[in-house]
């Protein structure tokens, strides 16, 4: 393989939270290299900490939030040790930039839609005024507002939803960033402007070099846009590779109950292969494989030594003791093994 | 076949915002019916209207022509106090936007129970909290989580405390506004597999509203299409999936994102576009082309879909 440039590198990143005098531990030990002009999507669990852990790249963890432990490199400086707002000004918007995934709170209920983009464009590309407004009324058009010009003095609450989320698309290209983290930035969106969306993402990344982080449900969805793939579940990464690696030949237990969960893979009338059982509690400390006890498969090492990363491929890691050479003989669900022809044969 | 009971039907449904020159009509001319037991689904564009026809329903959006009936009682416009509150206990609504629509200054556990408090709908404090708990534990969620505020959970566990709101009121009709969006696989197969359930055992009937149509495709007994406003489309599932008619519902579905890299890197999109209608001289109307397949077009055009079913 290539040498490639890293451009972010997280390294065994804790992250808590403190709520009425008690510590949630949101992220456990995570770490991620992420490479300069990759599409890479994060998927995994509710509650896995998508969210929190790249947040914690553009410092907007909540105010209970603190990184406990670990280093997070970006341009030879080590951004989890970063204090003050001013430090991250230095790199917020055009070395990173995130749509957040509740478009509401991102955007003020009280000014016109058009007016906050033209903001975020006069503060980061240094034009003004009607240059500015120009521009902004063109980012409207690009994320397919129709009618951008009316548009343009309207409030956030005279969009629907899917709209609203585009503008916050907008706002976030509109600066141009290194780095562009999409936290669910398409699920309020219909298919076909999905699919716009997903289009204008990958032309800004080939014009500008952009590397992009893409958090998402849909596999639908990552399996258009990602080079490749990272699974969390309960505050770790737990498998990460190339796309094609993650959805033919996946090997962590949770990515398999992931895939088998698809609505595709399921029989109308008859029930989804849903996990059994609830996320861990992020209160105490997890023992072993935390995915061990929702796992029917567990083997009796899961619920008492945590997993290290063993490897698959150069390019394929995942965190489990199935890939131990000391692990006894199994065989993986059939519907994983035979993923790729399932999906043919349901859904082409 | 036995007569299927009507639940909902919205005849000739227009909404509007504003008024004089400021008037936006949103959604015009929209009819439909939905039966008792079923799954209804509505997708379509973003800004399309869905979430306002959603809205009309639970008399939170007033319609400014048409009418909206409940068991064949008009509901829209000016109704009884009485029935009003039925109205409002009886059609539940899970809400797209589970950031906006929560109380955040309210713990888990007052939002969920709000519904049973305005309505008596427990025998005491322990019953309350044993109806919170269960709600919960429905929607995957930790029973401890009730103390708990709202802006202390991820996107997809806020959107499970808004369906745990609406479901533990027992309602007849739910207009669920894109109930699965914000949720990982599966919790969605979880929450969907709960919405099939309480359908079977309970007789429950939704309206349900999603752009993910892999999902709307396993759970919706009937699709209505929808673009600007105006329903283009409607036909049971297997019916819409297999023969689409209208350009924009083929648009729609060539779009669907499949979970495969390797087809989804290389596969080919239908673009619609709305001029190549030409209703100038032929005005389209909504017509019945095949027993419960509706389709909007003009004369021409449903001469075309007619030879594309053949
Ligand atoms: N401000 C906060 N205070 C306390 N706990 C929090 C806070 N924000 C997040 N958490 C917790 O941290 C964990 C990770 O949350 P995060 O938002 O990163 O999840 P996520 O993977 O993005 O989930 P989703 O897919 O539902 O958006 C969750 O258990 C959540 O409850
Ligand atoms: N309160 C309001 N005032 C003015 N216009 C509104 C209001 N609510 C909705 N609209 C407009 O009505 C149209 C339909 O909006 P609606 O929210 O119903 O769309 P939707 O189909 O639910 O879209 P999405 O899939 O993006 O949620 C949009 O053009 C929107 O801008
Ligand atoms: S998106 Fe751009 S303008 Fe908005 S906060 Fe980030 S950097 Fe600043
Ligand atoms: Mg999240
Ligand atoms: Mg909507």
């Amino acid at each position: 393989m290539e040498n490639k440039d890293i451009i972010l590198s997280a390294k065994d990143v804790e992250i808590e939270f403190s709520l009425r005098g008690k510590k949630l531990k949101a992220i456990r030990k995570c770490s991620l290299d992420i490479y300069r002009g990759e599409t890479l999507a994060i998927v995994g669990e509710s509650g896995s900490g998508k969210s929190v852990f790249t947040k914690s790249f553009i410092g907007m963890l909540d105010s209970n939030g603190y990184i406990t432990n670990g280093e997070i490199m970006c341009d030879g400086r080590d951004i989890a040790k970063f204090k003050t707002e001013k430090e991250w000004r230095t790199l917020r918007g055009k070395k990173i930039s995130m749509v957040m995934q509740d478009p509401m709170t991102s955007l003020n209920p009280l000014k016109k839609i058009g007016v906050q983009i033209k903001e975020a464009i006069e503060l980061h590309r240094g034009v003004k005024g009607a240059e500015a407004k120009d521009i902004a009324i063109e980012m409207l058009r690009k994320v397919g507002i129709p009618e951008p010009e009316r548009r343009y003095n309207q409030y956030p609450h005279e969009f629907s939803g899917g709209m609203r989320q585009r503008v916050v698309i907008a706002i976030a290209v509109s600066c141009n960033p290194e780095i562009l983290i999409c936290d669910e930035p398409t699920t309020a969106l219909d298919v076909t402007i999905q699919a716009q969306i997903l289009d204008l993402i990958r032309k800004l990344k080939e014009e500008l070099n952009m590397t992009v982080i893409y958090i998402t449900h849909d596999l639908g969805v990552v399996a258009n846009v990602a080079d490749r793939v990272a699974v969390m579940y309960a505050g770790q990464i737990v498998e990460y590779g190339l796309a094609e690696e993650i959805f033919f030949d996946a090997w962590h237990p949770y990515t398999w109950a992931l895939l088998s969960a698809l609505p595709q893979l399921g029989e109308k009338g008859e029930e989804l292969e849903a996990i059994e059982g609830t996320p861990p509690n992020l209160f105490v400390e997890i023992k072993g494989d935390a995915f061990a006890p929702r796992n029917k498969r567990a083997l009796a090492i899961d619920f008492v030594k945590e997993p290290p990363f063993f490897d698959i491929t150069e390019t394929h890691k995942a965190k489990t003791w199935y890939l131990d050479p000391r692990c006894p003989k199994f065989e993986r669900p059939s519907n994983i093994v035979n993923y790729r022809e399932i999906i043919r044969r349901k859904v082409y | 076949m036995m007569e299927k009971e009507k639940l909902i039907e919205v005849k000739d449904v227009q909404i509007s915002f504003g008024s004089g020159r400021k008037k936006f009509v949103a959604v015009d001319h929209v009819n439909f019916d939905i039966y008792k037991g079923e799954t209804f689904s509505l997708v379509g564009e973003s800004g399309s209207g869905k979430t306002t026809i959603g809205r009309a329903i639970l008399r939170i959006n007033p319609t400014s022509a048409g009418d909206i009936l409940f068991k064949g009682q008009k509901i829209n416009g000016k109704i009884s106090k009485k029935l009003d509150r039925e109205v409002i206990r009886k059609i539940q609504m899970i809400f797209q936007d589970p950031q906006a629509s929560l109380n955040e200054r309210a713990k888990v556990d007052y939002i969920i129970s709000e519904g049973l408090y305005n309505f008596k709908l427990y025998k005491d404090n322990r019953d309350k909290t044993r109806k919170v708990q269960e709600a919960l534990k429905g929607v995957g969620l930790l029973p401890e989580f009730a103390s708990r505020f709202p802006h202390e959970f991820s996107g997809g566990q806020r959107q499970r405390i808004g369906i745990a709101r609406a479901l533990i009121m027992d309602p007849e009709f739910v207009v669920a506004d894109e109930p699965i969006s914000a949720l990982d696989v599966s919790i969605r197969a979880q929450v969907l597999n709960l919405l099939n359930r309480l359908k079977a055992e309970k007789g429950l009937t939704y309206l349900f509203i999603a752009h993910d149509l892999s999902v709307v495709k396993y759970i919706s007994d009937r699709i209505a299409v929808i673009y600007e406003g105006r329903i283009v489309e409607l036909a049971e599932t297997e019916e819409l999936f297999a023969h689409p008619l209208h350009p924009y519902t083929k648009a729609l579905l060539s779009a669907i994102p499949i979970p495969d890299p390797v087809y989804e890197k290389q596969k080919k999109l239908l673009v619609y576009d709305p001029s190549m209608h030409d209703y100038s001289v032929d005005q389209p109307a909504w017509i019945e082309i095949k027993e419960g397949h509706f389709v909007y077009g003009n004369k021409a055009e449903i001469e075309g879909y007619r030879k594309e079913l053949e």
